[in-house]
C-alpha cells in the first residue's frame, strides 16, 4: 500500500510537472536553448547590392546577443534563404524556412511582391507564424485580416509620398515637377500618396519593374528637360533605377538641370556610388529618412552598431543597410523578451502589440504598434546628400515629421527617442 | 467497407446501378464474358504465376483481371485518365501519328506501358490482385466508368469469391472515377487518387477561360465553342486546332526572337496600344486569369541565365513562358474536350457572359507587376477583356448542356466515409492544385454536414526543386527530357506509386489512414514530396 502510495504519487508529481510545463514545448523552432528565426531575403541577383547586407548584418548583432547571454538563455538561431528578390522563389523559401527548417518565426523579409506571395504559399497566417518587422513600405500589409500575423517596419510609400509633397511645396514653389515611379503597388503606393499630399505633378512617368534600360532613361531625361526651369524630379523607384537615370543625365550633361529628390528606397547612396553614379551628381540630391545617417558617428546608435559590426561582421563596412539590419535584430530580441520566458507565437505577437511602441530604436521617428497597428514607423525626415554619400538635414536643421497614410495631417514630430540600451544589450521585459 | 459480405446489399446496390444505367444506355451484351489463362513472369529468379482474365461487360466496356495463384485477398481497382472520344488525323504536336479511340482497360498506373506492367508485377509479386476497365466511352465519361468499374468488381467477386477487399486508385480524371466510386458504392475500402481532376464544370471553364481569352486577344476566328451538328462540326474542330497552333507558334518564335518585347501575331486584332505590350505579358495575364500555374517543366517563375538579365528573365519573363508552356495542354485540353462535351451534352456547355476577369486577378496583379508590364498595361488588356468590349464578344452557353455538364457528370462530393489519400503536384497544368483544396474543403463541409467521417482524408504533395531552369552558354533555357518533378501532369515515378500502393493496401486492411508522420517518413527519400494540412492551393475560378 505504501509502496502504490509512493507510485501514485510520482505520476501525480509527474503528471504535474508536464502540466507546469509551458506550451512553448510544442511550438516548432523553439527549445530550452534556442530561437530559431527565419530570414527570405536576396542575397544574390539585383537585388542583392542593396540589400544583401541585412542578414549579415542581423545574425551578427544576434551573436552579440548570444554571447551576452541570449534572451533568458536562449540563443537565437538565424536561418538564412536567398529568394533573389523574385516572388516565386521567395514563396518557395519562406515555405522551406517554415515547413523545412522549422523556424519558430520569420524575420525582417524583404519586398511587397515577394513577401505577399510567400505569406500565403506558407501559410502564415494559418500556421499563426509570427512575421516580424517586415522591409515594405507597401500600406497594404496594414490589412490585418489578411496578413495577422505580419509586422511591417518601414513607414508606408503613402506617408513618404506625402511628406516629400509637402516638402517640395515648401520649398520649391513654383518649381515643375515630375515624378517617375514604378509601375506596380509600390509605385501606385506613393502616387496615391503624392495625391493625397495635393502635388501638382507636370509630368508623370510610370515604368515596369525591370523594364528600364541606358536608353530609356537617357529618352527619359531628354524628354524631362523639355520641361521649362529647374523641375523637380521624384525617383520613386529602386536604386539600380534612380543609378540609370543619374548615369543618363550625366551622359547628356543634364544633372544639374534637375532638382532631385530620391525616394528612401532608391536613394541609398552607397549603392548609387557603387552602381558608378558619380559623387559630384549625388551632391545636392534630396532625400527622405527616418534613420540617423549610418556615417555619423555621433549618434549613440550608429556608434554602437557600427562597434558590433566590426566585430561580429568583420569586413562588411557599416552603412544604412547594416543599420537597418541591426536596428532589426534590437527590435527582435526586445519582442522576445517582451514575450516573457514562456515564449510562445502567440505571445509574441501580443508583445508586439502592447509594447512595440515602446522599443528602443535607432530611428528619429516613432513606432507605431498597437492592438490595432501592425505598421512600424510613421515618419520622416528630410535630407539632402553630398557627395560622400552622407545625409544632411535639409537647411541644415533636422525637422521630423509624422503623418499617416491616408488622409491624416503632416505634424512635426515631438517624439524623443530612447537611449540605446547599454551595450546594445536590452534588457526590456 | 467491408468486403462484401452482405451480398444483399451488394444486390441491391446493383440492380439499381443497373436500372439507373439502362434507363440511359443501351447495352452493347447482355452479360459479362470473361475469359480466363494462365500467365507468369520471372522475378527476382522466382516465377510468380497468376491468371489473366479479360473480358467485356454488358456496356461494352472492356476490362481485365489479373488474379496471382498466391493470392491475399485484396485487389487493386485501377481507373484510368481521360482520353479523346473522337479519331483524329495526323496534328503536328497535338496529334503527330494521329489517334483512334482507345478503349483497352489499364490496370495500374505508371509513367509508360512497361512502367504500368512493372507496377502490375510488383502487386501480383505481394499477392495482390490488380485489375481495370476501358470503359464503354472515352472524353468525359465519369458515369460510364463508375457503372463500369462496379461491373468489373462484381465480375471480379464472381471469378473469384475469394477476393476480401477491393481497394480504387486512379490517375486524373481515372482518380476522379476513383472518388466518385467509392462515394457513390459501399464496395471500395481505401481510395488513393493521383492528380485527380476537379469537377466536370471546374475542369471545363478553367480550359475555357483560357482558350477564350486566348482567342479574344491573339485570334478571334477560333471558334471555340458552339460546334455545328455532324461533319461540319468536326470540321470546325479540326480547323480551330490548325488556328490555334499557327498562333501558339507564332508566338513562341516571337518569344524566342526577342524575350524582351515579342511581338503579337499577325493574326491578333487588339489595337495597337495594347500590342505595344509584349506578348508574353498577355500570355502571363491571360494564364493568371484561367488558373494557369506559372512554373512549368522547363520555367521556375525565378531563374534566369548568367548575365545582366538574370534578375529580370527570373521576375519578368520566366513566369510567362511557364503559363506559355503550361497553356498548351491547357489549350488542347480545351480544344479535345469541348467538342467531346459537346457532342455528348448536346450544346455549349461553357458561358462567360458574367464572368469579370478584371476581378479574378486579386494580388496576382501586384505580384507579378513587372511580367505584366505593369500596372497601367495591365489596366488596358482588362479593358479589352471586359465584357462591355464589342471586340471581345462572350460565349452564352447552352442551358441544357450547362445543366448536363455541371450536374450530370457523377462528380465527387467530398462524403467520405473511408480512408482517401491525394497525391498531387504544385505545379500541374491540366489538373491544377486547386482542385485538391476544393476536394478537401467539400469533405470538411461533409464531416461538418455529418455525411464524412473526420480523419478520413491525407493529402500528399508534389513541389518543384527550388529552382530549376538550365540555360544554355548562349543563355537559352533547356527543356529538360522529363517534366520537372512537381510539374506538369506528369506520373509519379514507380518507387512512389509503390509507396502510395502500399499506404493504399495498408488503408483497405485497417480502415485507417497512416499518421502524418508515417506518411512524410514513408516518402523521407523524396525531398519533393511534403505533407502539410495548412498548405492551401488557390481555388480554381469556377469553385469559389
Amino acid at each position: 500500500m505504501k509502496r502504490f502510495s509512493i507510485v501514485s504519487a510520482v505520476v501525480a508529481l509527474g503528471a504535474m510537472v508536464v502540466t507546469a510545463l509551458p506550451a512553448q514545448a510544442a511550438e516548432p523552432g523553439l527549445t530550452s536553448k534556442e530561437i530559431k528565426l527565419g530570414i527570405s531575403t536576396p542575397l544574390t541577383g539585383a537585388a542583392a547590392l542593396s540589400y544583401g547586407k541585412i542578414p549579415g548584418a542581423m545574425k551578427a548583432y544576434f551573436d552579440h546577443i548570444n554571447a551576452n547571454g541570449g534572451v533568458y538563455g536562449r540563443k537565437i538561431k538565424l536561418v538564412v534563404r536567398d529568394d533573389k528578390y523574385l516572388p516565386t522563389l521567395a514563396a518557395t523559401q519562406t515555405t522551406n524556412l517554415v515547413l523545412k527548417d522549422g523556424v519558430f518565426a520569420l524575420v525582417a523579409a524583404l519586398g511587397t511582391a515577394t513577401h505577399s506571395k510567400a505569406y500565403a504559399a506558407a501559410s502564415l497566417a494559418t500556421k499563426k507564424v509570427p512575421d516580424l518587422f517586415v522591409n515594405t513600405g507597401f500600406s497594404g500589409f496594414g490589412n490585418r485580416t489578411k496578413y495577422p500575423t505580419t509586422f511591417t517596419v518601414l513607414p508606408s510609400y503613402a506617408m513618404e509620398a506625402k511628406i516629400i509633397s509637402k516638402f517640395v511645396k515648401d520649398k520649391f514653389p513654383g518649381q515643375a515637377v515630375a515624378l517617375v515611379a514604378q509601375d506596380d503597388e509600390f509605385g501606385v503606393d506613393g502616387v496615391n500618396g503624392f495625391a493625397a499630399g495635393s502635388l501638382t505633378l507636370a509630368s508623370k512617368t510610370l515604368y515596369p519593374q525591370s523594364s528600364m534600360t541606358d536608353a530609356r532613361a537617357k529618352a527619359l531625361v531628354t524628354g524631362l528637360s523639355a520641361i521649362p526651369g529647374k523641375p523637380v524630379v521624384i525617383l520613386f523607384g529602386t536604386t539600380d533605377v534612380t543609378a540609370l537615370i543619374f548615369k543618363a543625365a550625366e551622359s547628356l550633361s543634364l544633372t544639374n538641370k534637375f532638382t532631385w529628390i530620391a525616394g528612401s528606397v532608391g536613394g541609398d547612396s552607397n549603392t548609387l556610388l557603387a552602381l558608378g553614379v558619380k559623387p559630384t551628381t549625388i551632391d545636392g540630391v534630396v532625400a527622405a529618412s527616418f534613420f540617423p545617417d549610418a556615417k555619423d558617428t555621433t549618434d549613440e546608435y550608429v556608434a554602437e552598431f557600427a562597434k558590433i559590426n566590426a566585430k561580429y561582421n568583420p569586413g562588411v563596412s557599416f552603412d544604412n543597410i547594416v543599420l537597418q539590419g541591426m536596428n532589426s535584430a534590437m527590435l527582435t530580441v526586445q519582442a522576445l523578451r517582451a514575450a516573457g520566458k514562456n515564449l510562445t507565437r502567440a505571445g509574441l505577437i501580443k508583445s508586439i502589440e502592447n509594447k512595440g511602441s515602446k522599443f528602443a530604436s535607432a530611428a528619429l521617428v516613432p513606432l507605431n504598434y498597437s492592438a490595432t497597428s501592425h505598421i512600424g514607423y510613421n515618419g520622416y525626415w528630410m535630407g539632402q546628400l553630398n557627395s560622400k554619400g552622407e545625409l544632411k538635414p535639409y537647411g541644415g536643421t533636422l525637422s521630423v515629421v509624422t503623418t499617416d497614410s491616408t488622409t491624416g495631417p503632416i505634424t512635426p514630430s515631438t517624439f524623443k527617442r530612447l537611449s540605446i540600451p547599454k551595450n546594445g544589450i536590452p534588457t526590456n521585459s | 467497407m467491408k468486403n462484401i459480405k452482405s451480398h444483399k446489399a451488394l444486390a441491391a446496390l446493383v440492380v439499381t446501378a443497373l436500372v439507373t444505367t439502362m434507363a440511359v444506355a443501351i447495352p452493347s451484351a447482355a452479360n459479362a464474358t470473361t475469359t480466363c489463362a494462365k500467365a507468369s513472369f520471372k522475378s527476382s529468379g522466382k516465377s510468380v504465376s497468376y491468371q489473366k482474365c479479360t473480358g467485356t461487360d454488358w456496356q461494352g466496356a472492356k476490362y481485365e483481371i489479373r488474379m496471382p495463384s498466391k493470392f491475399n485477398g485484396m485487389m487493386y481497382l485501377y481507373s484510368h485518365g481521360i482520353r479523346g472520344n473522337h479519331n483524329m488525323p495526323k496534328v503536328p504536336v497535338i496529334r503527330p501519328n494521329g489517334y483512334v479511340v482507345d478503349m483497352a482497360p489499364e490496370v495500374a498506373p505508371g509513367r509508360t506501358a512497361a512502367d504500368q506492367e512493372t507496377i502490375a508485377r510488383a502487386l501480383l509479386k505481394q499477392g495482390y490482385a490488380v485489375a481495370g476497365s476501358g470503359v464503354s466511352t472515352q472524353g468525359w465519361s465519369v458515369p460510364e466508368a463508375v457503372n463500369a468499374n462496379l461491373q468489373l468488381i462484381v465480375e471480379a467477386r464472381s471469378q473469384f469469391p475469394n477476393i476480401e477487399k477491393v481497394v480504387s486508385w486512379g490517375d486524373s480524371l481515372g482518380g476522379h472515377i476513383s472518388q466518385s466510386l467509392s462515394e457513390k458504392y459501399d464496395v471500395i475500402d481505401a481510395v488513393a487518387n493521383l492528380h485527380m481532376a476537379g469537377s466536370a464544370d471546374s475542369q471545363y471553364t478553367y480550359a475555357n477561360d483560357f482558350l477564350w481569352m486566348f482567342k479574344t486577344f491573339f485570334d478571334p476566328t477560333i471558334k471555340g465553342n458552339g460546334y455545328s451538328a455532324g461533319s461540319a462540326g468536326y470540321m470546325e474542330y479540326m480547323g480551330d486546332i490548325s488556328k490555334v497552333l499557327t498562333a501558339f507558334g507564332t508566338i513562341q518564335a516571337a518569344i524566342a526572337a526577342d524575350p524582351l518585347a515579342p511581338k503579337w501575331p499577325a493574326s491578333s486584332t487588339v489595337p495597337a496600344a495594347l500590342q505595344a505590350i509584349p506578348v508574353r505579358s498577355a500570355v502571363l495575364l491571360i494564364g493568371l486569369l484561367a488558373g494557369v500555374p506559372v512554373q512549368s517543366m522547363t520555367y521556375d517563375a525565378s531563374s534566369g541565365p548568367a548575365g545582366p538579365l538574370e534578375t529580370s528573365f527570373g521576375l519578368a519573363i520566366s513566369p510567362a513562358l511557364g503559363v506559355f508552356e503550361n497553356a498548351f495542354t491547357a489549350l488542347a485540353l480545351a480544344l479535345i474536350g469541348n467538342y467531346d462535351a459537346e457532342v455528348r451534352c448536346g450544346g455549349t456547355i461553357f458561358d462567360n457572359t458574367a464572368t469579370d476577369y478584371a476581378a479574378r486577378l486579386g494580388d496576382n496583379g501586384d505580384v507579378y507587376a513587372a511580367g505584366l508590364s505593369g500596372k497601367t498595361a495591365t489596366a488596358g488588356m482588362l479593358a479589352y477583356l471586359n465584357k462591355l468590349n464589342p471586340a471581345a464578344p462572350r460565349v452564352k452557353g447552352t442551358p441544357a448542356a450547362l445543366n448536363c455538364i455541371k450536374n450530370e457528370q457523377a462528380n465527387y462530393t467530398g462524403a467520405i466515409t473511408i480512408p482517401t489519400i491525394t497525391i498531387s503536384q504544385t505545379a500541374d497544368q491540366v489538373t491544377p492544385a486547386g482542385f485538391i483544396q476544393k476536394f478537401k474543403e467539400l469533405y470538411a463541409s461533409n464531416v461538418e454536414a455529418g455525411t464524412a467521417k473526420p480523419g478520413n482524408l491525407l493529402n500528399i504533395w508534389n513541389k518543384p526543386p527550388d529552382t530549376y531552369t538550365k540555360f544554355d552558354s548562349a543563355g537559352k533555357p533547356i527543356t529538360p527530357a522529363l517534366p520537372t518533378t512537381g510539374t506538369s501532369h506528369f506520373m509519379y515515378t514507380n518507387s512512389d506509386l509503390l509507396i502510395i500502393a502500399k499506404m493504399l493496401a495498408s488503408a483497405g486492411k485497417t480502415g485507417k489512414l497512416p499518421s502524418v508522420a508515417t506518411a512524410k517518413a514513408a516518402f523521407k527519400k523524396n525531398p519533393n514530396i511534403f505533407i502539410d494540412p495548412d498548405y492551401k492551393p488557390e481555388l480554381m475560378f469556377a469553385d469559389r
